[in-house]
């Protein structure tokens, strides 16, 4: 056995033994915790020596009935290994204070965070269908007991696991449906046969299989028009679980169409990938639009969730395209930019949950509008919380900006590659990306800037106090992840180019593409802003000495003291962003005001009330729901409850087979 | 668009001929601020006669503008403060604080018989008195309203254009 399945056994064994341990004794969220952190050391571990070369394969025929549990390690699998191991170990060691409320130390939800993290660290090692699809299907159930784990905070919560339970089984069943298709045309339903048998597969069959599973793998990984359960149950779920949901198990649908369509089927025709791309491009602007617009704040990240898978499949459908048209250098560089992004994403959205979940846990609200002034109370938070905006808005020194000019370099130098498809894609996915870098800086500006900064707007965030040591820790761990991806991607990039299949960045320091021009040194760059602050601050420092210091009042238009209520809320930082796109968001206003009784001329308040739908679920969704109500009222009068009915029904059924038979046969 | 064209043509100009430089003494702080003067105007509890008065001085008739001097938004970008009014009891500490927020070299410009000596409203119960009992004046304007021509006369003052 070498170190990775030496690994994925430990992860796997720890993982089971934490569940059994929090489904038989009393709750220890501390125990709980740190075997869900050491799965994750595990995993990480595991998927670290794969993607150094030592894959390992599996086959145990006895554990699952009909087709057995199969897995393998290669490097694609490996790299989400790690990611969802590294997302564990935050959120395991968060859990240990987070966990101990008394909803979250049922003995149910307990159990069920372990069995959650083996579920996804075992889908991307998945080697046959059957196992995918248990661990899917495991991982989705498990993920849905946590996400109502809290149900008696109101029925919102049981809301958002009901979206969260149809949606993810619909998904799946479209994910089951794709995959049977698939291994009906292959000897066996291991990913080596498929593969096989994905050379030969007729174009209407391989577009059908690509179609079903690309529908089942981007409803879990949240991309528009099958988001409507993401806002939802990211913000109901307890912030680790958020975590979790948000960092690790939305990649695995990235995984699901890189390995279906990349993988298995072995690329396909280019409109396959530009159907990705538009997807993904949709996502992206839709879902950072929506985010911009939210004032809740785990809402907003649930969205910008959204918005960074959408930036991913924008790389996917990329990459897919090139390969399609035989441009596979720059295949392997839009293909790196996405896995670097989705790493980049995962470790920036684990910071950004936790610190939220720690607000939360202060303050005992998520809204954006009774926020504020959290700096002085919760500085660690802050602080994390101020890296995970800075790394999820694509500037320098960020951790998306590296991606994200990977990224934009790869459209760029796509435009000659592929014909009139990519000559009309491309340009139209460049400014989807800058489109939805700008309004990610606008909305982490307001998640953190209103949400942290200025005077505290509610009496919750005056008694806040700062979370327990393990929460910090948790935070702390994804943070410095964060740093050390934005300032040194280098170090982690031939771990993604081994997944991506190609090598097409190279360099320590300074980055260089190959075959195409461009370099980049995050690291060089960081140094020139610090240097560029020190220099100008030292400036102004010497300049200010030479003058007398004057304090002086804050302009306050002369009345004073400024109250709270005067301060920029998230709702009014958000309006002219909603103002420019009006017709997009479609926003519901409404002010009411109401007068005094002696005189018309007097008004005693003014009530300013602002709602932005999901346009996309209003024209989808509800028509959907409509007729299914429909189908269920016109049901009921097939259904009176009378038994002699139902016999009748039985009876008439029963002829009616053998009328059909005696006919046909 | 065309419409505004065909306005600015038939109008013309509308400016008044610039009239000779004002004589009278000149604050001596103002020849600091080389003929380009910053001002902000406070209420301190005019009836708006005065505010009208000003609006038309900086309009395209009188051209307060082309003397340098220039209307501005926040006291923190002004040189001088142009107030109108009597100061009421409300607008006193305001008033004050006004003027301390304005940066040195700092002057004051009194608009209209109120904001001299408290005009018609003098001994009234909410007046906390004239401009210069709150903060030191430099230049008064009087007048009931004053006339525009008087209020550029006065600014002319400070800017020496």
């Amino acid at each position: 056995m070498n170190l990775a399945a030496t690994g994925m056994a430990a992860a796997v064994a720890i993982g089971l033994m934490t569940a059994l341990i929090a489904a038989l004794l009393p709750a220890r969220p501390a125990l709980i915790g740190t075997g869900t952190a050491l799965t994750g050391a595990a995993a990480v571990a595991a998927g670290a020596a794969a993607l150094a070369g030592g894959s390992f394969s599996v086959v145990l025929p006895d554990v699952l009935p009909l087709s057995g549990v199969s897995l393998t390690l290669d490097p694609l699998g490996a790299l989400f290994v790690a990611v969802t191991g590294g997302v564990a170990v935050a959120a395991g060691i968060y859990s240990v204070s987070y966990a101990d409320t008394a909803d979250l130390r049922a003995r149910g939800v307990q159990t069920a965070l372990p069995v959650f993290v083996v579920a996804m660290v075992l889908v991307p090692a998945a080697a046959n269908v059957g196992t995918l699809l248990v661990c899917w299907e495991l991982m989705a159930l498990a993920s849905l007991v946590l996400v109502v784990a809290e149900h008696r905070r109101g029925p919102r919560v049981a809301s958002a696991g009901r979206w969260y339970a149809v949606m993810t089984h619909l998904g799946f069943v479209s994910v089951l449906i794709g995959l049977m298709v698939f291994v009906a045309q292959a000897p066996d339903d291991s990913f080596t046969a498929l593969r096989e048998a994905g050379r030969q597969l007729s174009p209407a069959v391989a577009g059908v299989v690509f179609v079903l599973t690309l529908a089942g793998f981007a409803s879990k990984a949240g991309i528009v028009p099958l988001h409507a359960w993401l806002p939802r149950a990211h913000p109901e779920a307890p912030s680790h679980v958020s975590a979790l949901m948000s960092a690790a198990m939305v990649n695995l649908g990235v995984y699901g169409v890189v390995r279906v369509g990349v993988d298995l089927l072995g690329g396909g025709p280019a409109w396959w990938w530009l159907l990705v791309l538009a997807l993904g491009a949709v996502s992206a602007v839709y879902g950072i639009l929506q985010a911009a617009m939210s004032s809740d704040l785990k809402r907003l990240l649930g969205l910008s969730t959204t918005e960074n898978m959408g930036l991913v499949l924008i790389g996917v459908g990329a990459a897919g395209l090139f390969a399609s048209s035989g441009d596979h250098a720059l295949a392997a560089l839009a293909l790196t930019a996405a896995l670097l992004h989705l790493v980049g994403h995962a470790a920036f959205k684990t910071v950004l949950f936790l610190a939220a979940g720690s607000v939360l846990h202060a303050t005992g609200t998520r809204d954006l509008d009774a926020l504020g002034g959290l700096r002085p109370v919760m500085p660690v938070t802050t602080a994390a919380f101020g890296v995970g905006a800075l790394a999820a808005s694509a500037l320098p020194p960020g951790t998306a900006f590296v991606s994200e000019w990977l990224l934009l370099q790869a459209l760029i130098h796509g435009l000659p590659a592929g014909g009139v498809a990519a000559a009309i894609a491309m340009p139209v996915a460049v400014a989807a990306v800058a489109l939805t870098a700008g309004l990610a800086v606008a909305t982490f500006v307001k998640a953190f800037g209103v949400g942290f900064l200025a005077k505290p707007r509610s009496d919750a965030v005056v008694d806040a106090h700062e979370s327990p040591l393990t929460m910090l820790a948790g935070m702390g761990v994804a943070a410095v992840v964060c740093v050390v991806l934005a300032l040194w991607p280098a170090g982690i990039l031939p771990a993604v180019q081994a997944a991506a299949g190609g090598v097409a960045v190279s360099g320590d320091v300074i980055l260089r593409l190959d075959q195409v021009t461009g370099a980049l040194s995050p690291l060089l760059l960081a140094l020139g802003l610090v240097a560029a602050v020190v220099v100008v601050a030292g400036v102004v420092r010497t300049a200010a000495v030479r003058r007398v210091r004057r304090t002086a009042r804050l302009w306050d238009c002369g009345g004073g003291p400024m109250s709270a209520r005067m301060e920029y809320t998230a709702t009014s930082f958000a309006e002219p962003l909603q103002r420019v796109f009006d017709d997009v968001v479609q926003p519901e206003l409404d002010v009411d005001v109401s007068h005094h009784q002696e005189s018309r001329y007097l008004v005693q308040a003014v009530e300013y009330r602002r709602k932005v739908p999901d346009r996309i679920e209003r024209r989808l969704y509800q028509p959907v729901l409509r007729l299914i109500a429909a189908w269920g009222r016109a049901g009921r009068g097939l259904a009176p409850g009378s038994v002699h009915r139902y016999l009748g029904y039985g009876f008439y059924a029963v002829c009616g087979v053998l009328i059909l038979l005696a006919v046909t046969r | 668009m065309l419409s505004l064209w065909r306005k600015i043509r038939r109008t013309g100009r509308v400016a008044e001929p610039a009239p000779p430089l004002p004589d009278g003494e000149r604050p001596e702080r103002a020849a600091v601020l080389g003929g380009s003067v910053q001002i902000r105007h406070v209420d301190a509890g005019s009836c708006n006669g005065c505010e009208v008065e000003i609006g038309s001085a900086f309009g395209p008739v009188h051209d307060g503008e082309r003397y340098g001097a220039r209307l501005v938004a926040s006291p923190r970008h002004a040189d001088v403060l142009l107030v109108t009014g009597v100061v009421t009891r409300n607008m006193a500490e305001p008033l004050r604080r006004t003027f301390d927020a304005v940066p040195a070299p700092k002057l004051v410009v009194a608009v209209g018989d109120c904001a001299r000596d408290c005009g018609v409203f003098a001994g009234a119960y909410g007046v906390a008195g004239a401009v210069r009992d709150v903060v030191p004046v430099d230049v008064e304007i009087p007048g009931c309203p004053p006339r525009p021509e008087a209020i550029v006369e006065g600014l002319r003052k400070l800017t020496g254009r």
